[in-house]
Protein backbone atom coordinates (compact mmCIF):
# COMPACT_ATOMS: atom_id res chain seq x y z
CA UNK A 1 0.00 0.00 0.00
CA UNK A 2 1.50 3.54 -0.59
CA UNK A 3 1.61 6.07 1.62
CA UNK A 4 -0.85 8.80 -0.40
CA UNK A 5 -3.58 5.58 -0.54
CA UNK A 6 -2.47 4.61 3.86
CA UNK A 7 -3.64 8.57 4.32
CA UNK A 8 -6.44 8.80 2.28
CA UNK A 9 -7.77 5.02 4.49
CA UNK A 10 -6.51 7.33 7.52
CA UNK A 11 -8.58 9.90 6.48
CA UNK A 12 -11.43 8.04 5.50
CA UNK A 13 -11.72 5.99 8.64
CA UNK A 14 -11.83 9.63 10.79
CA UNK A 15 -14.50 11.34 8.07
CA UNK A 16 -16.20 8.65 6.66
CA UNK A 17 -18.17 10.38 4.19
CA UNK A 18 -21.66 9.19 3.31
CA UNK A 19 -23.07 8.72 -0.20
CA UNK A 20 -25.96 10.81 -0.17
CA UNK A 21 -26.50 11.10 -4.07
CA UNK A 22 -29.82 11.06 -5.66
CA UNK A 23 -30.92 10.54 -9.03
CA UNK A 24 -33.18 13.54 -10.53
CA UNK A 25 -36.50 11.87 -11.61
CA UNK A 26 -36.81 12.98 -14.91
CA UNK A 27 -40.44 12.02 -16.58
CA UNK A 28 -39.51 9.00 -18.22
CA UNK A 29 -38.69 7.35 -15.27
CA UNK A 30 -40.77 4.82 -13.69
CA UNK A 31 -41.83 6.11 -10.20
CA UNK A 32 -40.68 4.64 -7.40
CA UNK A 33 -43.78 4.16 -4.33
CA UNK A 34 -41.98 4.97 -0.97
CA UNK A 35 -41.26 1.38 0.07
CA UNK A 36 -39.68 0.92 -3.60
CA UNK A 37 -37.28 3.60 -3.34
CA UNK A 38 -36.39 2.29 0.27
CA UNK A 39 -35.57 -1.22 -0.89
CA UNK A 40 -33.92 0.62 -3.99
CA UNK A 41 -31.76 2.75 -1.69
CA UNK A 42 -30.89 0.06 0.70
CA UNK A 43 -29.47 -2.00 -2.57
CA UNK A 44 -27.65 0.98 -2.93
CA UNK A 45 -26.42 1.49 0.68
CA UNK A 46 -25.58 -2.25 0.66
CA UNK A 47 -23.11 -2.28 -2.57
CA UNK A 48 -21.68 1.17 -0.90
CA UNK A 49 -21.05 -0.86 2.42
CA UNK A 50 -19.52 -3.82 0.21
CA UNK A 51 -17.24 -1.93 -1.46
CA UNK A 52 -16.11 0.71 1.91
CA UNK A 53 -16.54 -1.80 4.80
CA UNK A 54 -15.81 -5.16 3.42
CA UNK A 55 -13.32 -4.97 0.45
CA UNK A 56 -11.04 -3.78 2.23
CA UNK A 57 -10.33 -6.56 4.24
CA UNK A 58 -9.73 -8.46 1.21
CA UNK A 59 -6.10 -7.37 0.83
CA UNK A 60 -5.05 -8.09 4.46
CA UNK A 61 -6.90 -11.46 4.28
CA UNK A 62 -5.08 -12.43 1.07
CA UNK A 63 -1.58 -11.41 3.01
CA UNK A 64 -2.25 -13.18 5.97
CA UNK A 65 -3.68 -16.76 5.27
CA UNK A 66 -5.02 -16.86 1.92
CA UNK A 67 -1.57 -16.50 0.10
CA UNK A 68 0.81 -18.46 2.67
CA UNK A 69 -2.23 -21.28 2.35
CA UNK A 70 -1.32 -21.48 -1.44
CA UNK A 71 2.46 -21.30 -0.43
CA UNK A 72 2.19 -24.42 1.53
CA UNK A 73 -0.17 -26.33 -0.92
CA UNK A 74 1.44 -24.65 -4.69
CA UNK A 75 5.11 -24.67 -3.15
CA UNK A 76 5.23 -21.14 -4.43
CA UNK A 77 4.06 -17.72 -4.02
CA UNK A 78 0.54 -16.34 -5.90
CA UNK A 79 2.17 -14.98 -9.10
CA UNK A 80 -0.99 -13.49 -11.23
CA UNK A 81 -4.58 -12.75 -11.02
CA UNK A 82 -5.15 -16.46 -11.63
CA UNK A 83 -3.10 -18.02 -8.72
CA UNK A 84 -4.68 -15.01 -6.15
CA UNK A 85 -7.91 -16.18 -7.47
CA UNK A 86 -7.43 -20.06 -6.64
CA UNK A 87 -6.02 -18.95 -3.21
CA UNK A 88 -9.01 -16.67 -1.74
CA UNK A 89 -11.86 -18.40 -3.85
CA UNK A 90 -12.38 -21.01 -0.59
CA UNK A 91 -11.80 -18.50 2.22
CA UNK A 92 -14.83 -17.36 4.23
CA UNK A 93 -14.18 -14.02 4.13
CA UNK A 94 -14.00 -13.66 0.32
CA UNK A 95 -16.58 -15.86 -0.02
CA UNK A 96 -19.09 -13.47 1.91
CA UNK A 97 -17.57 -10.87 0.42
CA UNK A 98 -18.70 -12.59 -3.39
CA UNK A 99 -21.98 -13.63 -2.17
CA UNK A 100 -23.28 -10.16 -0.67
CA UNK A 101 -21.70 -8.34 -3.85
CA UNK A 102 -24.13 -10.56 -5.71
CA UNK A 103 -27.20 -10.33 -3.57
CA UNK A 104 -26.73 -7.25 -4.07
CA UNK A 105 -26.38 -6.88 -7.40
CA UNK A 106 -29.42 -8.82 -7.79
CA UNK A 107 -31.69 -7.10 -5.02
CA UNK A 108 -30.87 -4.07 -7.17
CA UNK A 109 -32.81 -5.11 -10.38
CA UNK A 110 -35.40 -7.14 -8.10
CA UNK A 111 -36.15 -3.47 -6.26
CA UNK A 112 -36.68 -1.70 -9.80
CA UNK A 113 -38.31 -4.28 -11.37
CA UNK A 114 -40.90 -3.47 -8.89
CA UNK A 115 -41.26 0.17 -9.58
CA UNK A 116 -41.09 -0.93 -13.46
CA UNK A 117 -43.57 -3.13 -13.40
CA UNK A 118 -46.26 -1.52 -11.77
CA UNK A 119 -46.06 2.03 -13.19
CA UNK A 120 -46.01 0.14 -16.79
CA UNK A 121 -48.51 1.50 -18.42
CA UNK A 122 -48.82 5.05 -17.46
CA UNK A 123 -44.29 4.91 -18.16
CA UNK A 124 -45.15 3.99 -21.52
CA UNK A 125 -47.56 6.82 -22.33
CA UNK A 126 -45.19 9.06 -20.63
CA UNK A 127 -42.29 7.31 -23.03
CA UNK A 128 -45.01 7.79 -25.96
CA UNK A 129 -45.31 11.54 -25.40
CA UNK A 130 -41.75 12.18 -24.37
CA UNK A 131 -40.19 10.47 -27.63
CA UNK A 132 -42.89 12.61 -29.77
CA UNK A 133 -40.83 15.87 -28.10
CA UNK A 134 -37.72 14.67 -29.86
CA UNK A 135 -37.15 15.56 -32.88
CA UNK A 136 -34.49 13.21 -33.98
CA UNK A 137 -35.06 10.14 -35.74
CA UNK A 138 -35.74 6.78 -34.40
CA UNK A 139 -34.73 3.81 -36.25
CA UNK A 140 -35.64 0.11 -35.27
CA UNK A 141 -35.10 -2.52 -38.22
CA UNK A 142 -37.64 -5.20 -38.76
CA UNK A 143 -35.15 -7.76 -39.05
CA UNK A 144 -31.75 -6.96 -36.36
CA UNK A 145 -30.07 -9.92 -35.19
CA UNK A 146 -28.61 -8.42 -31.43
CA UNK A 147 -25.13 -10.44 -31.37
CA UNK A 148 -24.52 -13.44 -29.22
CA UNK A 149 -22.17 -11.67 -26.83
CA UNK A 150 -24.96 -9.41 -25.69
CA UNK A 151 -27.67 -12.00 -26.17
CA UNK A 152 -25.65 -15.51 -24.16
CA UNK A 153 -25.57 -13.68 -20.47
CA UNK A 154 -28.32 -11.31 -19.29
CA UNK A 155 -24.80 -8.90 -18.62
CA UNK A 156 -24.40 -7.72 -14.83
CA UNK A 157 -27.41 -9.92 -14.32
CA UNK A 158 -30.03 -7.40 -14.90
CA UNK A 159 -33.31 -9.83 -15.75
CA UNK A 160 -33.86 -9.86 -19.37
CA UNK A 161 -30.44 -8.12 -20.09
CA UNK A 162 -30.38 -5.00 -22.60
CA UNK A 163 -32.02 -6.54 -25.97
CA UNK A 164 -35.00 -9.06 -23.91
CA UNK A 165 -35.78 -12.70 -25.11
CA UNK A 166 -39.91 -12.11 -25.24
CA UNK A 167 -42.50 -9.72 -25.26
CA UNK A 168 -39.94 -7.16 -23.63
CA UNK A 169 -37.99 -7.16 -26.99
CA UNK A 170 -40.89 -4.53 -28.29
CA UNK A 171 -41.58 -2.06 -25.29
CA UNK A 172 -39.53 0.12 -23.20
CA UNK A 173 -39.41 -1.65 -20.07
CA UNK A 174 -35.68 -2.74 -20.63
CA UNK A 175 -34.69 0.65 -20.71
CA UNK A 176 -36.76 1.97 -17.85
CA UNK A 177 -34.93 -0.91 -15.81
CA UNK A 178 -31.66 0.27 -16.95
CA UNK A 179 -31.66 3.61 -16.40
CA UNK A 180 -32.88 3.62 -13.06
CA UNK A 181 -30.95 0.14 -12.39
CA UNK A 182 -27.55 1.41 -13.59
CA UNK A 183 -27.77 4.59 -11.75
CA UNK A 184 -27.79 2.65 -8.13
CA UNK A 185 -25.32 -0.19 -9.44
CA UNK A 186 -22.82 3.50 -10.26
CA UNK A 187 -23.78 4.41 -6.49
CA UNK A 188 -24.32 7.56 -7.90
CA UNK A 189 -20.72 7.99 -8.92
CA UNK A 190 -21.85 9.31 -12.26
CA UNK A 191 -24.15 12.32 -11.61
CA UNK A 192 -27.81 12.80 -10.79
CA UNK A 193 -28.62 11.74 -14.65
CA UNK A 194 -25.86 9.06 -15.03
CA UNK A 195 -24.37 11.21 -17.69
CA UNK A 196 -20.56 11.76 -15.96
CA UNK A 197 -18.74 9.89 -18.67
CA UNK A 198 -20.46 11.92 -21.04
CA UNK A 199 -19.70 15.17 -19.55
CA UNK A 200 -16.45 14.17 -18.75
CA UNK A 201 -15.45 13.20 -22.30
CA UNK A 202 -16.75 16.43 -23.84
CA UNK A 203 -15.20 18.69 -21.40
CA UNK A 204 -11.78 16.84 -21.98
CA UNK A 205 -12.70 17.70 -26.21
CA UNK A 206 -13.39 21.18 -24.75
CA UNK A 207 -10.53 21.83 -22.93
CA UNK A 208 -7.89 19.50 -24.20
CA UNK A 209 -8.30 19.23 -28.00
CA UNK A 210 -7.62 22.51 -29.22
CA UNK A 211 -11.10 23.95 -30.31
CA UNK A 212 -11.70 20.88 -31.77
CA UNK A 213 -15.95 20.96 -32.48
CA UNK A 214 -17.31 17.93 -33.98
CA UNK A 215 -20.40 18.39 -36.08
CA UNK A 216 -21.22 14.91 -36.44
CA UNK A 217 -21.37 12.93 -33.34
CA UNK A 218 -21.49 8.77 -33.49
CA UNK A 219 -21.66 7.72 -30.13
CA UNK A 220 -21.76 3.74 -29.83
CA UNK A 221 -23.28 1.08 -27.59
CA UNK A 222 -25.40 3.91 -26.12
CA UNK A 223 -27.86 2.20 -23.86
CA UNK A 224 -30.37 4.60 -23.20
CA UNK A 225 -28.09 7.82 -23.76
CA UNK A 226 -26.63 8.55 -20.69
CA UNK A 227 -23.63 9.42 -22.24
CA UNK A 228 -25.26 10.72 -25.69
CA UNK A 229 -27.16 13.73 -24.05
CA UNK A 230 -23.78 15.73 -22.96
CA UNK A 231 -22.72 15.59 -26.73
CA UNK A 232 -25.96 17.20 -28.18
CA UNK A 233 -25.98 19.79 -25.00
CA UNK A 234 -22.09 20.65 -25.00
CA UNK A 235 -21.89 21.22 -29.12
CA UNK A 236 -25.73 22.12 -29.45
CA UNK A 237 -25.19 22.64 -33.77
CA UNK A 238 -24.11 19.22 -33.94
CA UNK A 239 -25.84 16.18 -35.28
CA UNK A 240 -25.93 13.48 -32.62
CA UNK A 241 -26.41 9.58 -33.32
CA UNK A 242 -27.31 6.94 -30.75
CA UNK A 243 -26.42 3.73 -31.65
CA UNK A 244 -27.05 0.04 -29.80
CA UNK A 245 -27.82 -3.06 -30.78
CA UNK A 246 -30.47 -3.45 -27.78
CA UNK A 247 -34.14 -1.82 -29.43
CA UNK A 248 -35.93 -1.72 -25.73
CA UNK A 249 -32.79 0.65 -24.99
CA UNK A 250 -32.83 2.92 -27.67
CA UNK A 251 -36.88 3.30 -28.08
CA UNK A 252 -36.36 4.33 -24.21
CA UNK A 253 -33.40 6.60 -25.49
CA UNK A 254 -35.43 8.79 -27.72
CA UNK A 255 -37.96 9.12 -25.43
CA UNK A 256 -35.49 10.08 -22.48
CA UNK A 257 -34.03 12.50 -24.73
CA UNK A 258 -37.37 13.97 -25.35
CA UNK A 259 -38.23 14.54 -21.95
CA UNK A 260 -34.77 16.53 -21.45
CA UNK A 261 -35.35 18.71 -24.91
CA UNK A 262 -32.94 17.33 -26.62
CA UNK A 263 -33.03 16.57 -30.80
CA UNK A 264 -30.72 13.80 -30.58
CA UNK A 265 -30.95 10.35 -33.65
CA UNK A 266 -31.24 6.92 -32.21
CA UNK A 267 -30.74 3.66 -34.18
CA UNK A 268 -30.51 0.05 -33.55
CA UNK A 269 -27.34 -0.87 -35.38
CA UNK A 270 -24.25 -2.69 -34.54
CA UNK A 271 -21.40 -1.02 -34.01
CA UNK A 272 -19.35 -4.27 -35.94
CA UNK A 273 -21.02 -2.82 -39.22
CA UNK A 274 -23.00 0.34 -39.19
CA UNK A 275 -25.26 1.59 -42.16
CA UNK A 276 -23.49 5.43 -41.50
CA UNK A 277 -21.78 6.13 -45.14
CA UNK A 278 -17.87 6.06 -45.01
CA UNK A 279 -16.42 9.36 -43.73
CA UNK A 280 -19.74 10.47 -42.55
CA UNK A 281 -18.79 11.49 -38.34
CA UNK A 282 -15.75 13.61 -36.96
CA UNK A 283 -16.27 12.14 -34.17
CA UNK A 284 -17.01 8.79 -33.08
CA UNK A 285 -17.20 7.94 -29.14
CA UNK A 286 -18.46 4.67 -27.00
CA UNK A 287 -18.09 4.34 -23.23
CA UNK A 288 -18.04 1.77 -20.95
CA UNK A 289 -19.07 -0.54 -24.20
CA UNK A 290 -16.08 -2.59 -25.15
CA UNK A 291 -15.93 -4.44 -22.42
CA UNK A 292 -18.98 -5.77 -22.91
CA UNK A 293 -18.16 -7.07 -27.44
CA UNK A 294 -15.87 -9.61 -27.79
CA UNK A 295 -12.28 -10.58 -28.78
CA UNK A 296 -13.78 -10.86 -32.49
CA UNK A 297 -16.15 -7.99 -31.92
CA UNK A 298 -13.70 -5.02 -31.07
CA UNK A 299 -11.21 -5.46 -33.91
CA UNK A 300 -14.38 -4.92 -36.23
CA UNK A 301 -15.90 -2.04 -34.14
CA UNK A 302 -12.33 -0.52 -34.60
CA UNK A 303 -11.98 -0.71 -38.27
CA UNK A 304 -16.05 0.37 -38.45
CA UNK A 305 -14.86 3.09 -36.40
CA UNK A 306 -12.39 4.56 -39.21
CA UNK A 307 -14.54 3.53 -42.08
CA UNK A 308 -17.36 6.40 -40.72
CA UNK A 309 -14.89 8.78 -39.59
CA UNK A 310 -13.97 11.92 -41.82
CA UNK A 311 -10.34 12.48 -42.66
CA UNK A 312 -8.67 13.96 -39.43
CA UNK A 313 -11.69 12.52 -37.33
CA UNK A 314 -11.53 11.45 -33.52
CA UNK A 315 -12.21 7.74 -32.56
CA UNK A 316 -12.37 7.98 -28.11
CA UNK A 317 -13.51 5.37 -25.96
CA UNK A 318 -14.10 5.52 -22.45
CA UNK A 319 -13.97 2.29 -20.56
CA UNK A 320 -12.04 0.65 -17.21
CA UNK A 321 -8.41 0.78 -17.44
CA UNK A 322 -6.60 -2.18 -19.12
CA UNK A 323 -4.67 -4.71 -16.56
CA UNK A 324 -1.34 -3.84 -17.34
CA UNK A 325 -1.82 -0.50 -16.18
CA UNK A 326 -2.55 -2.06 -12.55
CA UNK A 327 -1.04 -4.40 -9.74
CA UNK A 328 -2.85 -8.47 -9.88
CA UNK A 329 -4.44 -7.87 -6.36
CA UNK A 330 -6.25 -5.17 -8.65
CA UNK A 331 -7.12 -7.22 -11.22
CA UNK A 332 -7.90 -10.72 -9.33
CA UNK A 333 -10.72 -8.57 -7.73
CA UNK A 334 -11.55 -6.42 -11.26
CA UNK A 335 -11.65 -9.92 -12.53
CA UNK A 336 -14.61 -11.28 -10.48
CA UNK A 337 -16.69 -9.38 -12.63
CA UNK A 338 -15.95 -12.00 -15.09
CA UNK A 339 -17.03 -14.76 -13.14
CA UNK A 340 -19.69 -13.41 -10.45
CA UNK A 341 -21.45 -10.49 -12.26
CA UNK A 342 -22.54 -11.94 -16.32
CA UNK A 343 -19.36 -9.68 -17.92
CA UNK A 344 -17.66 -12.73 -20.05
CA UNK A 345 -15.69 -10.42 -21.89
CA UNK A 346 -14.38 -7.73 -18.56
CA UNK A 347 -11.25 -9.56 -18.27
CA UNK A 348 -10.56 -10.60 -21.75
CA UNK A 349 -10.70 -7.10 -22.98
CA UNK A 350 -8.52 -5.94 -20.98
CA UNK A 351 -5.78 -8.35 -21.98
CA UNK A 352 -5.76 -6.91 -25.24
CA UNK A 353 -3.38 -4.40 -26.88
CA UNK A 354 -5.66 -1.88 -27.82
CA UNK A 355 -3.20 0.75 -29.04
CA UNK A 356 -2.11 -2.11 -31.47
CA UNK A 357 -5.92 -2.95 -32.83
CA UNK A 358 -6.03 0.55 -33.42
CA UNK A 359 -3.07 0.90 -35.54
CA UNK A 360 -4.67 -2.12 -37.67
CA UNK A 361 -8.06 -0.75 -38.03
CA UNK A 362 -5.07 2.21 -39.79
CA UNK A 363 -5.43 5.01 -37.04
CA UNK A 364 -2.50 7.29 -37.51
CA UNK A 365 -0.06 5.59 -35.31
CA UNK A 366 1.36 8.70 -33.54
CA UNK A 367 -2.05 9.92 -32.44
CA UNK A 368 -3.29 6.62 -30.22
CA UNK A 369 -2.89 6.76 -26.75
CA UNK A 370 -4.59 6.55 -23.12
CA UNK A 371 -5.27 9.45 -21.48
CA UNK A 372 -7.64 10.32 -18.12
CA UNK A 373 -10.37 12.67 -18.66
CA UNK A 374 -11.40 14.25 -15.32
CA UNK A 375 -14.77 13.41 -14.05
CA UNK A 376 -17.39 16.09 -13.35
CA UNK A 377 -18.66 14.95 -10.49
CA UNK A 378 -17.36 18.42 -8.66
CA UNK A 379 -20.00 20.33 -11.52
CA UNK A 380 -23.14 18.21 -9.95
CA UNK A 381 -22.29 19.60 -6.22
CA UNK A 382 -21.75 23.14 -7.90
CA UNK A 383 -25.39 22.89 -9.51
CA UNK A 384 -26.36 21.71 -5.95
CA UNK A 385 -27.75 18.86 -7.47
CA UNK A 386 -29.83 16.35 -4.63
CA UNK A 387 -27.02 14.74 -2.55
CA UNK A 388 -24.62 16.00 -4.18
CA UNK A 389 -22.69 17.62 -1.59
CA UNK A 390 -19.47 19.59 -1.69
CA UNK A 391 -17.94 16.99 0.76
CA UNK A 392 -19.72 13.76 -0.97
CA UNK A 393 -18.28 14.69 -4.41
CA UNK A 394 -15.09 15.68 -3.53
CA UNK A 395 -14.73 12.06 -2.09
CA UNK A 396 -15.63 10.27 -5.48
CA UNK A 397 -13.36 12.93 -7.37
CA UNK A 398 -10.56 12.63 -5.21
CA UNK A 399 -9.89 9.66 -4.52
CA UNK A 400 -7.70 6.91 -5.84
CA UNK A 401 -8.99 4.08 -8.13
CA UNK A 402 -10.66 1.18 -6.22
CA UNK A 403 -10.86 -2.17 -7.71
CA UNK A 404 -14.64 -3.20 -7.78
CA UNK A 405 -16.05 0.06 -8.08
CA UNK A 406 -17.94 0.98 -11.15
CA UNK A 407 -16.66 4.43 -11.74
CA UNK A 408 -12.77 4.78 -11.70
CA UNK A 409 -10.89 7.15 -8.72
CA UNK A 410 -10.48 11.00 -10.23
CA UNK A 411 -11.26 10.09 -14.00
CA UNK A 412 -12.22 7.79 -16.51
CA UNK A 413 -9.39 6.24 -18.76
CA UNK A 414 -10.08 7.26 -22.61
CA UNK A 415 -8.36 5.76 -25.44
CA UNK A 416 -8.20 8.63 -28.47
CA UNK A 417 -6.81 7.89 -31.84
CA UNK A 418 -6.78 10.39 -35.22
CA UNK A 419 -7.97 9.26 -38.71
CA UNK A 420 -5.26 10.14 -41.00
CA UNK A 421 -5.90 14.22 -42.44
CA UNK A 422 -6.52 13.88 -46.39
CA UNK A 423 -3.61 13.49 -48.22
CA UNK B 1 -45.53 -14.16 -10.78
CA UNK B 2 -46.40 -15.23 -14.86
CA UNK B 3 -47.23 -12.19 -15.64
CA UNK B 4 -44.50 -8.96 -15.59
CA UNK B 5 -41.83 -8.57 -16.16
CA UNK B 6 -39.23 -11.29 -15.75
CA UNK B 7 -37.22 -11.71 -12.58
CA UNK B 8 -34.38 -14.11 -13.47
CA UNK B 9 -31.60 -13.39 -15.41
CA UNK B 10 -30.10 -15.03 -18.01
CA UNK B 11 -26.63 -17.03 -16.95
CA UNK B 12 -25.70 -19.85 -14.45
CA UNK B 13 -25.54 -18.53 -10.71
CA UNK B 14 -22.25 -19.05 -9.20
CA UNK B 15 -22.27 -20.34 -5.89
CA UNK B 16 -19.69 -19.17 -3.01
CA UNK B 17 -20.10 -21.38 -0.18
CA UNK B 18 -18.79 -25.10 -0.23
CA UNK B 19 -22.54 -26.00 1.05
CA UNK B 20 -25.19 -24.69 -1.37
CA UNK B 21 -27.80 -23.74 0.87
CA UNK B 22 -25.61 -20.95 2.96
CA UNK B 23 -26.28 -19.00 -0.49
CA UNK B 24 -29.39 -19.06 -0.20
CA UNK B 25 -29.23 -18.44 3.56
CA UNK B 26 -27.34 -15.45 2.53
CA UNK B 27 -29.55 -13.69 0.26
CA UNK B 28 -32.74 -14.47 2.42
CA UNK B 29 -30.74 -12.88 5.78
CA UNK B 30 -29.63 -9.69 3.23
CA UNK B 31 -33.59 -9.36 2.05
CA UNK B 32 -34.47 -9.03 5.81
CA UNK B 33 -32.11 -6.67 6.51
CA UNK B 34 -33.96 -4.90 3.80
CA UNK B 35 -37.05 -5.28 4.79
CA UNK B 36 -35.80 -3.98 8.21
CA UNK B 37 -34.15 -0.86 6.80
CA UNK B 38 -37.29 0.09 4.49
CA UNK B 39 -39.31 -0.52 8.15
CA UNK B 40 -36.69 2.21 9.24
CA UNK B 41 -37.05 4.45 6.85
CA UNK B 42 -40.59 3.97 7.32
CA UNK B 43 -40.93 5.25 10.92
CA UNK B 44 -38.59 7.48 9.72
CA UNK B 45 -40.45 9.29 7.54
CA UNK B 46 -43.95 9.24 10.25
CA UNK B 47 -42.04 11.03 12.33
CA UNK B 48 -41.07 13.95 9.73
CA UNK B 49 -44.61 14.18 8.58
CA UNK B 50 -45.92 14.00 11.98
CA UNK B 51 -43.36 17.11 12.74
CA UNK B 52 -44.67 18.65 9.34
CA UNK B 53 -47.99 18.61 10.93
CA UNK B 54 -47.10 20.37 14.57
CA UNK B 55 -46.74 16.60 16.16
CA UNK B 56 -43.42 15.98 17.29
CA UNK B 57 -43.25 12.41 17.88
CA UNK B 58 -39.47 12.66 17.93
CA UNK B 59 -39.26 14.45 21.21
CA UNK B 60 -42.45 13.11 22.88
CA UNK B 61 -40.64 9.48 22.44
CA UNK B 62 -37.32 10.25 23.75
CA UNK B 63 -39.37 12.05 26.88
CA UNK B 64 -41.76 9.03 27.15
CA UNK B 65 -41.19 7.50 30.62
CA UNK B 66 -42.67 3.75 30.10
CA UNK B 67 -45.10 2.38 33.38
CA UNK B 68 -45.17 -0.79 34.72
CA UNK B 69 -47.31 -2.60 32.08
CA UNK B 70 -45.14 -1.09 29.26
CA UNK B 71 -42.13 -2.51 30.64
CA UNK B 72 -44.05 -5.51 30.93
CA UNK B 73 -45.17 -5.84 27.42
CA UNK B 74 -42.09 -4.73 25.87
CA UNK B 75 -39.88 -7.45 27.88
CA UNK B 76 -42.23 -9.79 27.09
CA UNK B 77 -42.20 -8.99 23.49
CA UNK B 78 -38.26 -8.80 23.15
CA UNK B 79 -38.16 -12.09 25.15
CA UNK B 80 -40.81 -14.02 22.65
CA UNK B 81 -38.93 -12.50 19.68
CA UNK B 82 -35.95 -14.41 20.80
CA UNK B 83 -37.56 -17.43 21.30
CA UNK B 84 -38.69 -17.32 17.66
CA UNK B 85 -35.10 -16.09 16.98
CA UNK B 86 -33.57 -19.40 18.71
CA UNK B 87 -35.97 -21.97 18.12
CA UNK B 88 -33.91 -24.58 16.27
CA UNK B 89 -31.68 -24.60 19.42
CA UNK B 90 -35.15 -25.16 21.96
CA UNK B 91 -35.86 -27.92 19.78
CA UNK B 92 -32.05 -29.43 20.17
CA UNK B 93 -32.20 -29.14 23.78
CA UNK B 94 -36.12 -31.13 23.42
CA UNK B 95 -34.61 -33.66 21.53
CA UNK B 96 -31.64 -34.24 24.05
CA UNK B 97 -34.03 -34.40 27.27
CA UNK B 98 -36.26 -36.57 25.26
CA UNK B 99 -33.33 -38.19 23.53
CA UNK B 100 -34.89 -38.45 20.37
CA UNK B 101 -32.30 -39.34 17.39
CA UNK B 102 -32.46 -40.16 13.70
CA UNK B 103 -32.14 -44.10 14.43
CA UNK B 104 -35.21 -43.61 16.80
CA UNK B 105 -37.19 -41.82 14.15
CA UNK B 106 -36.70 -44.31 11.38
CA UNK B 107 -37.49 -46.99 13.64
CA UNK B 108 -40.62 -45.20 13.70
CA UNK B 109 -41.53 -45.25 10.05
CA UNK B 110 -40.64 -49.06 10.07
CA UNK B 111 -42.91 -49.53 13.02
CA UNK B 112 -45.97 -47.65 11.74
CA UNK B 113 -45.54 -49.29 8.13
CA UNK B 114 -46.10 -52.38 9.25
CA UNK B 115 -47.81 -51.78 12.75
Amino acid sequence: MCAARASLAAKQKVTPVLNTFQQAMHPALAQPTPDEGARQEFAKSLKQFVQQGILPGLGPVFRARAARRFEREAGRAPADRHDIRKAMVPDPYFQHYAAVNRVAQELLWDSVIDSVDRDLPALETRTAANSARNRGKLLIPDDFEVPRYVAALDIHCMPGGYSGRGADRDGIALGALYDRGVYLYSMGYTGPNNDDMGRSVCNYIKRRLDGFTPKRILDMGCTVGHSTLPYKELFPDAEVWGIDVAAPQIRFAHARAGAFGLDVNFAQMNAEATDFDDGYFDLVVSHIMLHETSGKAMPKIFAECHRVLAPGGLMIHADLPPFDLMDPFTQFILDNETYYNNEPFWGAMRDLDQIALAKVAGFQADTIRFDTAPMAVMEFAAQAAAGYSEAAADAVADREFTAGEFAPGGGWEVLIARKAAAA
Amino acid sequence: MSEGMTRSAQGKRPHFYETPALDQMMSMIMVLAGEVSVLADHIDSIERVAAANGLDLRAGIASLALDQVALEEREARRQALLGRLFYLMRKEAAEAEAAETAEGYAAVIDEIAVG
